[in-house]
């Protein structure tokens, strides 16, 4: 937990809403507005909440996949929001990135062998031998038989396709991968294989991960530290053992309480939420959670709440503390 | 858990359903028996695959080609609706038996607002006029929870949100008093803390009404809060079948434990999560004899040889497996008040 | 790639499609053996007399003309005008054999050329978006408004009559088609995991927009390329017909119907006398396009639920 190696600073994405005929901007989505945290290396910083909260956003937007509006993505001492496209080319490497639908990330006309040797070759790494080679090691390594790489990503299933995206992922020798709900779209049977791979790897290769979901079991066993977002912003943020024993912003406690537990006598204080997730084009005025908040206060509806740190290492954005 | 007294709603005898592809045929149930009583919630729980959501479409005749259910019984009230004519199962959908989907989106009509799916159910079973059935739709809004519903009944489905729309499904499922509810992963599409909404909903409507319900899902947490009892499904067919606290605490299939202890969960600290190896079969190429044998660490010779039975090995508690012993032992040793299950 | 052979075989209409192409291939591989060229350019079709008005199939050679040939040294190996003779005394027969090895040319150089064009242009213009986007589409959708014929006919009155300049004319104003309908794939396909993939490992543009889209793409431009095979030559002929085109007694389909467009209707009394100026042309024109059109059909049944399933 010593040194950070990615920091993102008031990193802001919004998407412009065009209409009319001359597709005039008539105003904006804040998908992500105002987002601050550190990833610190050899971490699993877990990153969750619900549709349209901006967590795929931040990650792509991290990755410069999107372009960022504004904001920082500091990177061994670089911007990487500001340096050029080519600039970012290189850092790719060490920033890479797993996909959720393991049945449209993986080109369909190409052999896995290609599919995976695609970075090295895109940065001129080791001659083409070599590149199979490293290819066959990482099939090895992430559980399919090396034999397999001639074959077409339609002979897999989904599990054995994410594993094959996620030797894509490590051929470059990343030091940050996100993984974006990249257990989402599997059996259940299989969820644990490749949860358990992304563990089993971070040991061997030293990786950091930006793992994001909306699974909150599968996030509270991977992750070291626990980062919720609501319509575009940081809500709480904090180690796990500190988060789920003492969840403090309304909406992560409402969060964690809606979890169905595999346990029939489980009983908890249930936290219903009134009303659906207001539209990340048109957020309510102060804090954002304020219309379907529990605990609200007259304070809520006109002042936004910044991030504080409450206690050691766990910030919690809500007027209550 | 109430089974005794109950009246019997519904009960499955030998469902196969079989898919003619030309690439073969798809057994996609294969020998399926089971019962859901008045009043109760019945989950059919597996993942992809297994049929769940193939025998749920079988009972009600909504099979699409090459799909074809080529044997077994479903006795609702007495009769075989297997045996019914379209025309028949018409009465009977919407108004005793309704069904509701995964996605609102696609099973609400978007040309017609959501008022008038409601009344048409309505008018069509009850024979209501439209004033009588209006109200009656206002008012079933207003039960699922939807706000100023006199204005909402005159919206589209585009124009609401994914838990609106689902609410909408719901009162639409329940506009004819249905005896017997089936609902094919009715929250999977939806954000947790509006899941969370519709459970809630869907258990206090389901008291109300005193409805039955068959839960089909994959997702464990969620068959624990609603299901009263549970049958669990692998390859097209069942492999447990029992009430829900016997399934938590003590399964006897190598699949049902391999389950528990492969989910995550929030309920305790898992140290190491456990995984089923291998992958769900390709329903083209079952298996021989046992269809879980090649995922399965108890698997013997005898299982590669020969499919087990489902028998009832305790008081109603069925499973189909050859070392069920074996498991027993197994989750006992995983002391499951703190592994499989903690109690609070 | 065998699914895709074994259901072009086994579907009849594509099945005849196919044999019409191959007897067409056969055509114009074998056409110096069935009609055996009389000068040394093989696209100059021999006169069977200087009637200027079209005679029958059957015709014999007239003797004056067979004087002048042998006495300019070259080997008379048929003398019979099978098909009949077009205005001017010109072989018919002679002149659609050759024609057929002329239509291939048209219709692949054509349609290769614009292809290519069109899918540059398309495939740049849905890759980047934005203004280039616009400003491609415009120019398409200026392309797109001009009447072809009008402007094909313009273009060549100003480069001159010929064959190649026909061809530059269906080039110029034929990529639009194609430009769009990959702009409109890759639209699509760009949006795919696949590709956001691509760029995250760091692969440059052009590498993405040539190895993973275009590949996933591509088919269905190809299929309609193969169907143009046929219309380009159709409307090569037409500009032929009107006067524009190949010039005079070149071996092509067009100018063969040109030349009887004189001779349509026949002499008052004798309607369809010559029948034979327009039907042998117009048979070969017409089949020509049904086998490309019957092979493109069967092609685009094949693809399109298989781009939905696997690959």
């Amino acid at each position: 937990m010593s040194n950070r190696l990615v920091s993102v600073k008031h990193l802001v994405k919004y998407f412009p809403i065009k209409k009319g005929v001359f597709r005039n901007t008539v105003g904006w989505v804040q998908a992500v507005d105002d987002v601050s945290f550190d990833i610190y290396s050899g971490e699993t910083l877990g990153l969750v909440g619900e549709s349209g909260c901006g967590k795929s956003t931040t990650a792509l937007t991290i990755l410069r996949l999107e372009e960022p509006t504004s904001g920082e993505i500091i990177f061994q001492g670089k911007n990487l929001a500001k340096i050029s496209k080519n600039q970012m080319r290189k850092y790719r490497k060490d920033l890479q990135v797993i996909f959720q639908d393991p049945y449209s990330s993986l080109d369909p006309r190409m052999k896995i062998k290609n599919i995976i040797a695609e970075g090295l070759a895109a940065h001129y790494m080791l001659n083409t031998k070599k590149r199979y080679q490293k290819v066959a090691e990482l099939l090895e390594r992430v559980g399919i038989v090396p034999d397999y790489m001639e074959r077409f990503p339609h002979e897999f299933s989904g599990g054995q396709r994410q594993r094959i995206g996620i030797a894509r992922a490590l051929a470059l020798d990343p030091k940050m991968i996100i993984c974006d709900e990249a257990v989402s779209a599997l059996d259940v049977s299989i969820r644990s294989q490749i949860i358990n791979l992304f563990k089993d790897l971070q040991k061997e290769f030293h990786l950091t991960y930006l793992f994001i979901a909306h699974d909150l079991s599968v996030i509270k066993y991977i992750s070291d530290r626990v980062a919720v977002m609501y319509l575009g912003k940081i809500v709480e943020i904090a180690p796990k053992d500190v988060f789920f024993r003492k969840t403090l912003h309304p909406y992560a406690q409402a969060l964690v309480s809606a979890v169905p537990v595999p346990n029939p006598d489980y009983k908890k204080k249930r936290i219903i939420l009134q009303g659906d997730v207001p539209s990340p084009a048109n957020p309510p005025k102060g804090c954002r959670f304020h219309p379907r908040c529990f605990k609200k206060m007259d304070i809520c509806s006109n002042k936004e709440p910044g991030l504080k740190e409450i206690e050691k290492d766990h910030h919690v954005a809500c007027h209550l503390y | 858990m109430v089974i005794n007294n109950q009246q019997k709603i519904l009960e499955v005898k030998d469902l196969k359903t079989y898919f003619f592809t030309e690439n073969g045929i798809v057994k996609a149930v294969d020998g399926v028996d089971f019962e859901v009583y008045q009043g109760e919630t019945l989950g059919l729980v597996g993942e992809s695959g297994c049929g769940k959501s193939v025998t749920a479409f079988s009972i009600v005749k909504l099979l699409d080609y090459p799909g074809k259910t080529v044997d077994g019984q479903a006795f609702f009230k007495g009769e075989d609706l297997l045996k019914k004519s379209e025309k028949e199962m018409r009465k009977i959908r919407g108004k005793e038996i309704s069904m509701i989907f995964q996605e609102p989106m696609t099973s609400l009509n978007p040309v017609f607002t959501i008022g008038f799916q409601i009344t048409e159910a309505l008018e069509v079973h009850y024979k209501m006029n439209k004033i009588k059935a209006r109200e009656r739709a206002i008012r079933l809004l207003e039960k699922v929870g939807i706000p100023i519903p006199g204005q909402r009944i005159n919206e589209y489905s585009h124009q609401l949100s994914g838990g609106m729309r689902q609410r909408a499904m719901i009162a639409m499922a329940l506009a004819c008093d249905p005896v017997l509810l089936i609902a094919d992963e009715p929250t999977t599409s939806l954000d947790v803390t509006i899941q969370a909404q519709i459970l809630e909903l869907m258990k206090s409507l389901l008291k109300q009404f005193n409805s039955s319900l068959i839960m089909i899902t994959h997702d464990l947490g969620v068959i624990a809060e609603i299901a009263d009892r549970i049958a669990v499904m692998y390859a097209g067919k069942i492999v447990e079948y029992t009430d829900t606290r016997s399934i938590f605490y003590s399964p006897l299939h190598p699949y049902t434990f391999g389950l528990l202890t492969s989910i995550p969960r929030l309920d305790m600290e898992i140290e190491k999560l456990e995984s089923i190896p291998g992958a769900v079969p390709d329903p083209l190429h079952f298996p021989e004899g046992c269809k879980f044998h090649p995922r399965c660490t108890f698997a013997t010779e005898k299982c590669r040889k020969q499919e087990p039975v489902l028998m009832e090995v305790e008081e109603k508690h069925l499973v189909r497996c050859w070392h069920f012993e074996k498991v027993k032992q197994e989750a006992r040793k995983i002391a499951f008040t703190g592994r499989l299950t903690a109690g609070e | 790639m065998n699914r895709i052979i074994k259901k072009l075989l086994s579907n009849t209409t594509s099945l005849i499609g196919l044999i019409l192409l191959f007897v067409f291939i056969l055509i114009a591989v074998f056409a110096p053996t069935i009609a055996p060229p009389l000068f040394p350019d093989p696209y100059q079709v021999p006169r069977m007399s200087w009637d200027v008005e079209p005679q029958p199939p059957g015709f014999p050679m007239a003797d004056d003309m067979r004087f002048i040939y042998e006495s300019l040294g070259k080997p008379i190996t048929r003398d019979k005008a099978i098909f009949g003779t077009a205005q001017g005394g010109y072989d018919i027969f002679y002149g659609l054999i050759w024609g057929t090895r002329t239509a291939f040319y048209i219709g692949i150089v054509t349609v290769t050329l614009s292809m290519l064009i069109g899918i540059v242009l398309g495939s740049i213009a849905a890759y980047f978006g934005g203004w280039l986007d616009e400003f491609l589409m415009r120019i398409t959708d200026i392309f797109l408004s001009i009447p072809f014929l009008v402007a094909a006919m313009v273009l060549t009155t100003i480069l001159g009559r010929g064959l190649d300049k026909v061809m530059i004319a269906l080039v110029f104003f034929g990529w639009m088609g194609y430009a769009r309908v990959i702009r409109g794939s890759i639209l699509c396909a760009k949006e795919d995991a696949y590709v956001m993939a691509a760029r995250a490992l760091g692969v440059k543009d052009f590498n993405i927009i040539t190895r993973h889209l275009l590949p996933n793409t591509i088919f269905p431009v190809l299929v309609q390329a193969s169907m143009n095979i046929g219309s380009m030559v159709i409307t090569a002929a037409a500009l032929s017909f009107l006067g524009v085109g190949a010039p005079m007694g070149y071996a092509d389909w067009g100018q063969m119907v040109s030349f009887a467009r004189n001779w349509i209707i026949g002499s008052p009394g004798k309607a369809g006398e010559y029948w034979y100026a327009v039907f042998f042309p117009g048979v070969f024109i017409v089949l020509f396009v049904l086998a490309w059109n019957l092979v493109g059909d069967t092609m685009r049944d094949i693809l399109d639920p298989r781009l939905r399933g696997e690959l």
